[in-house]
């Protein structure tokens, strides 16, 4: 056991060919993809729009490092704590205000992301404005990555299971599914849960990365960005999620050159990118049928041979 | 008198001032096809969102195999046996048509998200019975062809269809369809003719609203009329017919 | 005691309700949330500051000002960033929105630098007292500057043509433009009116705090946006209201020891609004459409 953690805790391998200016910066795309997929499942899939991912994430970060730095606990069971931390949160949310109807539900998850970043300004647990300071630094590459494919499996079997099928009808038409005996109530209420943990999984993973933790990098800009990285790349598409948030990761990195100009450049890049391809970049692509069509083409294409 | 399966009695719903259904009773035998006709605006889809719990009615109760199920949310009463299709289609548009045939068979399965990604033989298994039920329900309204294709990419016609395939996929025991034959050339209602009979040949009970008067008077076997939220007739289409309160509702007033 | 609470509460009120006016008519008529409203509230103060410093104008003329060149803002955003994807998917234009956000912000950070700046002197600190009740000119600036313009609004939105087509835009859309009411003309005019209502809350609180800064917009555009949600979006008098409960309802807040958790009131008031109300207090109910 010791011997497996020791290997995912290594970035011994990358070190050979990355220096650690880029480590740190996949490692923080790996930490947004969990997020992001995480809300992926719960706007993208499930329709229901949140303005406060980044709260869970907060949640999640918090919960992490107070497991692992207050009560000295392994860093495996810390990010587990985080995440579930988050999701308990998300169900105690979710249970009144899921029955919102689109915007409202938006509208309220803002609200409750800004209260989650006063209620952490003020802890005393938390070291309020000052920060928590000192996490230990033990998220690597190789253990992100691992998360991250567990991530992409895990909500891949999901979109294609009789749940996820569930969540998609909710999407396209809640009264229709209802009336085909969905339980809407409840199905929104688990897609939430296990959205929020999947954020708060990445918080931890993110304190444990940065090794301090301030109110303000949860703010509701935060949540936005995450529902850009989502909506960008393809609202409910897997595939598109990751090339989102990807390019919207990495797209400061690469803007460095303009310095300053970066954000306005970013900024701009979002309306173009939204007027060009309102339906996100790859909007409609799923996994599944990537797959299949793949397979189609290569009978076609061994039909043809054929003949 | 063969056994009664669904039954209103004195249902009335307001909404603010307006009294759409007013005091409406009906009774549905079993294995009948029973039909409800009136002019637009008369009440009749409201009944039927009355009887699938989109709405509470306001006094007045239903019951279905002689359980109350007026109060109940339609997901529960969708698991009781009663399944349904829109007047203005509400389908999954960016799901295939074997996906929203599946969603039908949701409330007869259990997985959940844990056997989801776990999929173990027995969430494999159970997914295989799914696509064999959706694929038998596809077949009998002929759309089994076009399972692959997203639903929103499908003529108008066979839309409707796929909504009867997708209430089918639910198992039920009385079926709810609001104007199916909407839309469609003499040619696709006569198909849909047949389908609705064969439907009933596997034992259903189908209440529907149309108002395409020959396609009612040749398929039902009793016809409930409504006007303005109240049951003006009831009776055979014969009957119903010749009674001169039904032809004052359609032709006007002044005829009574 | 209360009295002067109640009167603080108004003020700050009074500026929030000028900001939400714009929330609420743009979504009473689009359904979007114009996420850079706050950002054009913050524009508006700093054109404030740039007319009193650098062309010496007095504050009337500097309110003008501020209110026009935020009307064209407020318009050409419109233009450029949501009206290509109107019919599109309802979360492209929210995203477009964050995207205006995010270079305004930027965009005015690196013309004035991160750090608040003070607003000139344009008013006297003079205060008045009316028995224990102490008002400042500047209180007395921001009512009154806010109830003209409120009463300016509902004079347009009740008789003049084109506020009587965005009451109809608000109410059916399609049916507005199917009688002919040019739906476009009454978006953009929309936005112009909105955005002149902030640009004078912009320029007002400026004054107050005696602070403008790139990043005032954030804070005080999701504030104002609460007080649209809490009078019901949507509805005109419900954002003045909603706006004046909010500002009456922080002040209490701050005065009865709740000052470190200020900018949670507004949000938490919020939720619990939404559960028990879920359209507002001035919002009409919602029926579900089968």
């Amino acid at each position: 056991m010791d011997t497996i953690f020791n290997i995912l805790l290594n970035d011994s391998i990358f070190k050979a060919f990355l220096n650690d200016y880029y480590i740190q910066v996949l490692t923080m795309l790996g930490i947004y993809l969990i997020g992001s997929l995480g809300l992926n499942l719960i706007t993208g899939v499930t329709g229901q729009l949140s303005f406060g991912h980044a709260a869970f994430l907060s949640i999640g970060a918090y919960a992490s490092a107070i497991t692992s730095l207050k009560l000295g606990m392994p860093f495996p069971i810390a990010i587990l704590a985080g995440g579930v931390m988050a999701s308990i949160w998300g169900i105690l949310l979710g249970f009144p205000t899921l029955r919102l109807s689109g915007d409202y539900l938006g509208i309220a998850t803002l609200g409750f992301g800004e209260i989650v970043r006063v209620v952490f300004l003020n802890l005393s647990i938390t070291g309020g404005a000052l920060g928590m300071a000192g996490i230990p630094r033990n998220s690597s590459l190789t253990l992100v990555i691992f998360v991250v494919f567990f991530t992409i499996w895990a909500m891949y079997r999901l979109e294609n299971s009789r749940f996820g099928r569930a969540l998609v009808a909710i999407r396209e038409d809640e009264i229709a599914a209802e009336a085909m005996g969905v339980n809407i109530t409840n199905s929104k209420i688990v897609a939430f849960a296990l959205g929020t943990f999947f954020a708060g999984v990445s918080g931890g993973l993110y304190a444990h990365l940065l090794t301090y933790l301030n109110p303000s990098d949860f703010g509701f800009l935060k949540s936005f960005e995450f529902l850009t990285f989502v909506v960008l790349g393809g609202l409910g598409s897997i595939p598109g999620v990751i090339l989102g948030t990807s390019i919207l990761t990495l797209a400061p990195e690469f803007l460095r050159f303009i310095a300053d100009y970066r954000m306005m450049v970013y900024g701009l890049l979002m309306v173009f990118m939204m007027i060009v391809r309102p339906r996100g970049l790859l909007g409609g692509v799923r996994l599944s049928r990537v797959f299949k069509k793949k397979l189609s083409q290569r009978d076609k294409a061994s039909a043809t041979g054929a003949n | 008198m063969s056994k009664i399966l669904l039954e209103l009695r004195d249902v009335t719903i307001r909404f603010g001032g307006l009294t759409a259904v007013d005091n409406v009773s009906i009774k549905i035998e079993q294995g009948k096809i029973r039909a409800l006709i009136g002019p637009n605006g008369a009440g009749k889809s409201t009944i039927f969102n009355l009887i699938t719990g989109i709405y509470p009615p306001t006094e007045g109760e239903i019951t279905f195999q002689n359980i109350k199920v007026s109060g109940l949310k339609p997901h529960t009463i969708t698991e009781m046996g009663i399944a349904r299709t829109f007047q203005n289609i509400r389908l999954f548009g960016e799901m295939t048509v074997l996906e929203n045939v599946k969603i039908g068979q949701h409330c007869r399965t259990r997985a959940g998200f844990l056997s989801a990604i776990l999929r173990g033989p027995r969430v494999k298994k159970e997914e295989k019975a799914i696509t064999e039920a959706s694929m038998e329900a596809l077949k009998l309204m002929e759309l089994d062809h076009k399972a692959d294709e997203l639903a929103k990419n499908l003529p108008y016609g066979e839309q409707r269809r796929l909504e009867i395939a997708r209430a089918m996929a639910t198992n039920p025991k009385l079926i709810l369809l609001d104007e199916p034959a909407a839309g469609m050339n003499p040619q696709e209602k006569m198909t849909l003719m047949n389908m609705i009979r064969k439907i009933q040949d596997k034992g259903l009970t189908i209440f529907l609203v149309e108002h395409d008067m020959k396609f009612v008077m040749s398929l039902s076997d009793r016809i409930a009329v409504l006007d303005y939220g109240r049951k003006i007739s009831a009776g055979t289409p014969a009957e119903i017919q010749h009674d001169p309160a039904v032809i004052a509702a359609y032709l006007g007033k002044e005829v009574v | 005691m209360l009295g002067q609470q109640l009167l603080n509460g108004l003020t700050l009120g009074a500026t929030y309700a000028l900001i939400a006016l714009g929330y609420t008519m743009v979504y009473g008529i689009i359904q979007l949330i114009n996420f850079a409203h706050g950002e054009i509230y913050m524009v508006g103060a700093f054109v404030g500051v740039l007319m009193v410093t650098v062309f010496k104008q007095g504050l009337v003329v500097s309110l003008v000002a501020a209110m026009l060149t935020c009307m064209i803002i407020g318009v050409s955003i419109e233009r450029i960033a949501y009206r290509p994807l109107r019919g599109s998917t309802r979360l492209s234009p929210l995203i477009s929105a964050i995207g205006v956000s995010i270079f305004l912000q930027t965009l005015m950070t690196k013309v004035q630098g991160p750090q608040p700046v003070g607003f000139p002197h344009v008013i006297e600190d003079a205060i008045y007292k009316f028995g224990s009740l102490e008002i400042t000119k500047v209180q007395i600036l921001i009512l009154v500057v806010a109830s003209l313009l409120m009463a300016g609004l509902t004079f347009i939105v009740k008789y003049v043509k084109i506020g009587k087509a965005m009451r109809a835009a608000s109410e059916d859309y399609d049916a507005a433009s199917l009688m002919g009411i040019n739906v476009n003309r009454v978006i953009s005019f929309t936005f112009a009116i909105g955005s002149s209502l902030a640009a004078a809350g912009g320029v007002l609180v400026g004054i107050y705090f005696n602070s403008v800064s790139p990043l005032m917009g954030v804070s005080a555009g999701l504030k104002a946006f609460c007080a649209a949600v809490l009078g019901g979006i949507g509805s005109i008098p419900g954002a003045m209201l909603g706006g004046i409960f909010l500002g009456v309802a922080e002040t209490l807040g701050i005065a009865g020891g709740f000052d470190l958790y200020k900018d949670a009131i507004a949000f938490t008031l919020l939720i619990v609004v939404l559960l028990f109300r879920p359209t507002g207090l001035l919002g009409r109910p919602i029926q579900r459409k089968v």
